[in-house]
């Protein structure tokens, strides 16, 4: 079932073309990766499916829906649009409280999300002195007030330290474990490939790649570096599964598959993994050639 | 529509700006009371007019209203926080009609306190320094009641200003060159049509004696539909435009 669809979905400011015919769904329980430049339309993108741009033409829909016509639609859905959202003069917990006011969330709940997100110790401390780290987490613990099915967020490892982005790798993984749905942006697809299980590439406001990471590291072709003692086991297990890998000393270079499914295909065969990694830097090259602008004017 | 006003109530609440602004509200009644309370001639605060000037030094209140209603919208677009605002509460119209609903009330404390204030220290200075009270008790009730329903409205004022603005700016220097300037020269050169502005429909709600006002009661219907006009205007500006 899909929990988001865009249709059609643009935007034209003017002559500019933020957003240009884009259409995609998102299924429930994954997490998807929206990706692409800066300025390639994203946060126009999301603005729409979350009611806050008027699309030009085209449909965005959350639960079968325009966003807007949602009964109380944080209890389905969390957004984090900006990690600068927040009156500085007000405490984290006051800025939750005002939210959970506005749709019907007890108290305890935020004290409850404070705790999830680890800001319970500068709750009651005005915004103004948060770190930027902070208050990318209480973006989140605003967009989990509600409980929500589905979470889309904007860039939500910018600007935060690699601890920062370690922890919302975690969080976001054990949410979409539930069987919940992601939709996260991001300008760099090293930044989620370790979390997503689909991508949406968009360039100047179209869509340019829809896959699953599996796919688009196939079109990578070659990006699964295994290391094991017992290799050549491990390629011939591999071989049986119809995927091809190179073997040099000690170390597999795996075509056409995922981390996952090498990491699969090693346990039911029993082989011993020391190293199992999706190359990030070849996807970052796809990644870069499929946003590049190839149009020479 | 009730949560969503607790919300902003909440939201004027919990920051320093609603306590600046009554801390200067207190401060600017207190000092203008003062002043004129004890510095003026006992001949300049005998008669009816010259006490309802004197007491109607709360009128303050609404001035401060209106900025209080600025803010509690153009805050918003200032700090981003109408995002996830909208994002919990997409009928726009909610939300704004929450701070019309909250603001009002923001007004009626402020009317309250800088109004209360005015008439305690007032009328003790009155009769600490023996002048005789010459304004009626209708009188004083008409003040201190019309000065809180005033107060409410142009709350809602400021409300409807600042969703149409949204820059807090703008609106704060919009609604003071309004007030200070304009509506002074419009009713100093054109009586007929400044009587209609709401800081003389307000004097007329409140009872002030100066001449070409209106009648109490349509000054009271003049405020009130200036204030549910700029409501409307703030529904509709902020229906229509999008949210960066």
């Amino acid at each position: 079932m899909a929990v988001a669809i865009a249709e059609s979905l643009t935007k034209r400011y003017g002559s500019l073309t933020a957003v240009d015919g884009l259409s995609f769904a998102l299924d429930a329980g994954t997490v998807t990766g929206f990706l692409g430049p800066n300025g390639a339309g994203k946060t126009t993108t999301l603005r729409m499916l979350l009611g806050l741009a008027r699309p030009t033409s085209g449909r965005a829909l959350v639960f079968d829906r325009p966003y807007a016509e949602l009964e109380r639609p944080a209890l389905r859905v969390g957004a984090v649009l900006e990690a600068t959202d927040f009156h500085p003069g007000r405490s984290g917990r006051n800025h939750l409280r005002t939210l959970a006011h506005a749709t019907g969330v007890p108290d305890s709940r935020v004290d409850e999300v404070l705790k999830l997100v680890e800001l319970d110790n500068a709750k009651n401390r005005r915004v103004k002195g948060y770190s930027l780290g902070m208050r990318q987490r209480l973006g989140l613990a605003a967009a989990l007030l509600g409980d929500p099915e589905l979470l889309v967020l904007d860039e939500p490892a910018n600007g935060l330290d690699p601890e920062g982005v370690r922890w919302l790798r975690d969080f976001l993984r054990s949410f979409a474990a539930g069987g919940r749905t992601v939709l996260v942006s991001s300008h760099v697809l090293a930044e989620v490939a370790q979390t997503v299980d689909r991508v949406l590439i968009i360039n100047r406001g179209r869509l340019v790649v829809e896959s699953t990471l599996g796919q688009l590291t196939a079109r990578v072709g070659g990006s699964v570096r295994v290391r094991s003692p017992q290799a050549h086991a491990l390629r011939e297990a591999l071989a049986r599964e119809g995927v091809d890998a190179t073997e040099t000393e000690g170390v597999l270079f795996v075509r056409g598959t995922t981390s996952k499914r090498v990491g699969e295909v090693a346990a039911a065969s029993g082989v011993v993994l020391h190293e199992l990694v999706t190359d990030a830097s070849s996807l970052e090259e796809v990644f870069l050639e499929l946003t590049a602008d190839r149009e020479i004017q | 529509m009730i949560g969503q006003i607790r919300s902003e109530f909440l939201k004027i609440r919990s920051t320093r700006t609603t306590i600046g602004l009554v801390v200067g509200l207190i401060v600017l009644v207190l000092l203008f009371v003062l002043l004129t309370g004890l510095l003026s001639h006992g001949k300049e605060l005998a008669s009816s007019d010259d006490q309802l000037n004197f007491l109607g030094i709360g009128s303050f209140a609404s001035l401060f209203a209106a900025l209080a209603g600025i803010l509690v919208v153009t805050g918003e677009y200032r700090f981003g926080t109408i995002r996830p605002t909208f994002v919990f509460t997409p009928r726009r119209w909610v939300v704004v009609t929450a701070k019309y609903a909250a603001s009002l009330l923001a007004g009626m404390v402020f009317a309250l306190l800088g109004q209360g204030l005015t008439l305690a220290i007032g009328l003790g200075i009155l009769s600490g320094r023996g002048i005789h009270r010459s304004l009626s008790w209708g009188s004083l009730v008409q003040l201190g009641l019309g000065t809180v329903a005033a107060a409410a409205l142009w709350g809602g004022i400021g409300v409807g200003v600042g969703a149409v603005v949204r820059n807090h700016i703008g609106a704060v220097i919009g609604v003071l060159v309004w007030v200070f300037v304009v509506e002074n020269l419009l009713f100093g050169f054109v009586p007929s049509v400044g009587r209609f502005t709401p800081g003389r429909a307000q004097d007329a709600l409140t009872g002030m004696s100066t001449d070409h006002l209106l009648p109490a009661a349509a000054g009271g219907v003049v405020l009130l539909a200036w204030s549910l006009g700029l409501l409307a205007a703030g529904l509709v500006a902020t229906r229509s435009r999008d949210v960066d």
